[in-house]
């Protein structure tokens, strides 16, 4: 009641529900909200199969309506807290700019949701593995406990640093303990150098894919393949400063001279300026067209591909 | 749009997108049959199907890395009729997903899928896969998973990044068939190298309308063809009028004020010698007409709104992005 | 029916792909041991990023998007600690934030600890936090924040505290690097150091509310250039090759000639442009040492390209000749 006693009391003052503090009601707030999701989750599970559609559109519909809204309704560029609107328009404009906020938190509440049935799905699928000792059953093992030991960790060393360094003396290496000194072990030790070496992978196989691509086969993969070629003795800043002096030798360092045409930066650079630069703009244009066009089937429902064959 | 937004063209411009699309969404319905070119890719899907199944291996299908958006919908909608031919065929299926939110919805479609086809039995709960939000966890994952279970044929459509040649190469030494398409640009030239078919740019929005045939999917394509017009259109007469006002002489040139200074506008027209040194000053992009267009002079009196305020002050709100 | 035997052509166009990988890598590493100063000609776009670094108004603050991770530090490390250098340098103040990847706030942190580390050494005057920068951390979704923070960065930053310089935590906006800062417009500059797509956000969300410069990896390159020609941002170094231009400027300025030489070794498109080299700490080191293994590789795959093309050339006179 009070929430829509507070929505009600909008116009014409300007008190928007989005830009209060959490007062003393803030645990009750936080139940009722739990309480209503759990419940709605439970109804949920109960629809039919056929009203399902109308229900993700319903929900679609609403949360793209606000982003349009927001898109195309008039807002303040700057503002003080304390200004009170003037007039419909910019009531509405305040109200969203300063929902905005708000609603970027419930999508990064739902995430958190969607990641917990990920992670569930993931621990089901490896835990059977290990219990049904399936094919490769140990690297479940070390998924599972490499999860685990993960997060037992990361928050452990989150809470002493955040609550329990009141001095932030656990900024400094050698005030560590073994819990910090087991994250680092993790994070900067692990984590970080085997993602360095799953990137430092494709250095391996930019080579074999070119090896095996750029073959004087058709038209095409020749351009491909000239290009380049071009592009990467360019890159080589030795051989381009070279190339350079010596048609320098040659123009008697004239800016003006036509053979300044040839620096190999020049031939890249044109090549990079009119021929990469507007083929990825026009594929760019094709890709953001599409993406508008998916986008606004999926807010009105007309997309009817996916989620229901 | 904001008060004061400097460019007003972009809303009339999406608008006018907006009501192609929706025109001939609308001017499509009943109409069969439609034209749609041929895309070698997706012609390739059932043979690539097809040859999973003689050989007894799984189809692979990756909806790329990327958040749940309009893209990764669409790479499930292809997925979708991947999955349908591989449910006919009883071919076992793979889909590895990066996001929660994708992996969730791919769930539900794929079993709407089996469902649909009268497979449900069929339908195997694990051949959806969350593998992890870590990028290159989930490459390493994906990458195992090709190489132990010798997939047969592999689809990557959707957002790609770095992993994208990863997979590409990973898939290539098992002798996978391979047909990808990354929305983002600069992967593409990775997938040409190492995949057997590519979806380029838009062909990728292009799929479902091919595969399908429905008539509000090919009425959107018709659509996001018009708008290419008005596109190509309008950098035509960007191309026309910048060349003409790019030669001309010029006395009058654009200066930005410093927006802290006492002073009208923050931008302003300043007179300048037409001819210094002997030689024409011609206009620079700032000066010209369409630059303006885009970005007009804004007064002080136009950002200056006085409002009454509350009169006892609250304490800011903490929001926002998390802490 | 027997297969005719392969020859030597036949097999080296099939060459395992092993036997390239470690001729890459026996090379690249031998490489990494030797420190070179290569001369060159920087890229127009890195000039022009370097020249608006070293002429920013030091008493605005500049906003640096960090969106690396340790995958691509061959890259973005080096411009992340040239960044870290120039700014230092120039005692400009800075807020360190990143939106891409929950791992990038720690990343960066190790980076801009080393730089401290080294100023110490040189005896140079160390940041201190709170006082001459800030590291605010990670913000979860990158579109919807920095959409928050070009709408208010107030309001989207307002959550954030730090510890100020007596150990007590505070709200970031009553620290001395960001009271000034009232709307994104107020920041000097915002460097995006990224190696994602994040850079197509940026540009999208913060373009005309505040000048815009990118420090990229190689791949992403492509697909930032198109915003630099546009004049949307002020600079841009792409790749390694970014990193060593902007090495080599902060050793060489830009249109700098010093006592006695006769040209500057950099030469600017504006002749009136003249900047100075960075006279203290360390310039030339990231992508010095990189940029010989750079060469290195390219050389390689230039020659395993010619070579897989001669194998085949060769192959197919052979079987001519043998029909």
């Amino acid at each position: 009641m009070k929430f829509l006693t507070q929505l009600a009391q909008l116009p014409p003052e300007y008190n928007p529900f989005w830009a209060k503090e959490p007062g003393n009601d803030a645990l009750l707030w936080i139940f009722l909200t739990i309480g209503v999701g759990i419940v709605g989750m439970l109804l949920l599970t109960r629809v039919p199969t056929r009203a399902r559609r109308p229900i993700v559109w319903t929900f679609t519909f609403l949360s793209g309506a606000f982003y349009v809204i927001y898109y195309l309704w008039p807002m303040p560029i700057d503002r003080d807290a304390r200004e009170i609107p003037q007039g419909f328009v910019e009531q509405g404009g305040f109200f969203m700019k300063d929902a905005l906020p708000r609603v970027a938190d419930i999508a990064n509440v739902l995430t958190f949701l969607l990641l917990c049935l990920g992670i569930f799905s993931l621990t089901k699928i490896h835990s059977a593995r290990v219990v049904k000792k399936q094919k490769d059953w140990f690297f479940s093992v070390v998924l599972l406990v490499a999860m685990v030991v993960m997060v037992i960790v990361g928050y452990w060393d989150y809470i002493l640093k955040e609550f329990n360094d009141p001095n932030a003396l656990l900024t400094k290496a050698e005030n560590w303990g073994t819990v910090n000194y087991a994250y680092d072990l993790l994070f900067d030790g692990l984590i970080q150098q085997m993602d360095a070496a799953m990137f430092s992978m494709i250095a391996f196989f930019i080579l074999s894919a070119a090896f095996r691509a750029f073959r004087i086969r058709s038209v095409e993969a020749t351009v491909m393949m000239a290009s380049a070629i071009l592009l990467m003795i360019s890159l080589m800043g030795a051989v381009d400063y070279q190339w350079s002096e010596l048609i320098k030798g040659w123009t008697g360092d004239d800016p003006a001279h036509m053979l300044n045409n040839l620096n190999l930066s020049q031939i890249s650079g044109w090549v990079k300026n009119y021929l990469q630069i507007p083929s990825i703009r026009a594929l760019e244009f094709g890709v953001g067209l599409g993406a508008l066009a998916m986008g606004l089937r999926i807010w009105l429902g007309l997309e009817r591909g996916g989620v229901s064959v | 749009m904001q008060y004061l937004d400097t460019g007003k063209y972009h809303v009339l411009f999406t608008l006018l997108l907006v009501f192609f699309i929706l025109f001939n969404i609308r001017r499509a319905k009943g109409k069969k049959d439609m034209f749609v070119r041929r895309i070698p890719g997706l012609n390739a899907i059932d043979d690539a199907i097809g040859r999973a199944t003689e050989m007894g291996r799984p189809v692979l299908m990756v909806p790329g890395i990327g958040e749940l958006n309009a893209i990764s919908v669409q790479a499930l909608n292809i997925f979708a009729q991947v999955t349908k031919t591989a449910a006919q065929f009883g071919t076992p299926i793979r889909l590895c997903c990066a996001n929660a939110a994708v992996f969730a919805v791919a769930q539900e479609t794929i079993r709407d899928v089996y469902q649909a086809q009268g497979q449900i039995e069929r339908y195997d709960v694990d051949s959806v896969r969350f593998i992890s939000e870590r990028q290159f966890a989930f490459a390493a994952g994906v990458s195992g998973m090709i190489h132990r279970e010798q997939c047969a044929a592999t689809f990557f459509l959707g957002e790609f990044f770095a992993e994208s040649l990863i997979f590409a190469e990973t898939a290539n030494a098992v002798g996978a068939i391979q047909i990808a398409g990354s929305t983002q640009t600069v992967q593409t030239p990775f997938f040409i190298a190492a995949c057997d078919y590519v979806l380029i740019g838009d062909e990728f929005y292009a799929a479902s309308a091919f595969l399908t045939r429905e008539p509000v999917l090919v009425g959107s394509l018709i659509g996001q063809d018009w708008a290419k017009f008005v596109v190509v259109f309008m950098i035509f007469c960007g191309f026309i009028t910048n060349s003409m006002e790019r030669h001309q002489v010029t006395d009058m040139k654009r200066v930005d004020n410093d927006a802290t200074a006492d002073v009208e506008a923050f931008s302003e027209m300043v007179p300048v010698e037409p001819w210094a040194n002997g030689k024409p000053v011609l206009k620079r992009r700032a000066d010209t007409w369409l630059f303006r267009q885009f970005n007009p002079f804004i007064t002080k009196e136009q950002v200056t709104v006085d409002r009454p305020l509350e009169p006892e002050p609250e304490p800011t709100t903490a929001t926002g992005g998390g802490s | 029916m027997s297969t005719p035997e392969k020859s030597f052509w036949d097999k080296a166009q099939t060459l395992d792909r092993r036997v390239l990988y470690a001729v890459l890598i026996v090379l690249t590493a031998t490489s990494l041991f030797f420190k070179t100063e290569i001369p060159v000609n920087p890229d127009d776009s890195s000039k022009d990023l370097y020249v608006s670094l070293m002429t920013i108004d030091p008493s605005k603050t500049v906003l640096i998007e960090s969106d690396w991770t340790n995958s691509t530090r061959g890259e973005s490390a080096g411009h992340f600690e040239a960044l870290m250098r120039i700014l230092m340098f120039r005692k400009v103040k800075f807020v360190v934030y990143s939106i891409a990847d929950a791992q990038a706030p720690q990343v960066a942190r190790d980076a801009l600890m080393r730089i401290q580390e080294e100023r110490k050494g040189q005896g140079l005057k160390e940041y201190e936090p709170w006082v001459d920068y800030l590291d605010i951390g990670y913000f979860p979704n990158a579109e919807g924040h920095l959409q928050a923070v070009g709408n208010n960065i107030r309001t989207a930053w307002g959550g954030r505290k730090e510890r100020d310089d007596t150990g007590k935590e505070r709200g970031i906006f009553e620290s001395p690097v960001l009271s000034n800062v009232r709307v994104v417009g107020d920041a000097g500059l915002v460097v995006v150091v990224s190696a994602s797509a994040t850079i197509d956000i940026a540009v999208e969300r913060l373009y005309g509310k505040v000048p815009l410069a990118f420090m990229v990896t190689g791949v992403m390159g492509p697909n930032a250039l198109p915003y630099y020609q546009a004049g949307q941002i002020v600079g841009i170094g792409v790749g390694l090759k970014g990193v060593y231009d902007v090495e080599y400027m902060m050793k060489y300025g830009v249109n700098y000639r010093p006592d006695g030489a006769t040209k500057a070794k950099v030469l600017y498109k504006e002749d009136s442009v003249v900047v100075a080299p960075v006279t203290e700490g360390t310039t030339m080191d990231r992508g010095a040492r990189y940029f010989l293994p750079l060469h290195v590789a390219l050389t390689l795959m230039i020659l395993a390209i010619i070579f897989g093309n001669v194998a085949m050339f060769a192959s197919r006179r052979k079987k001519k000749e043998a029909k």
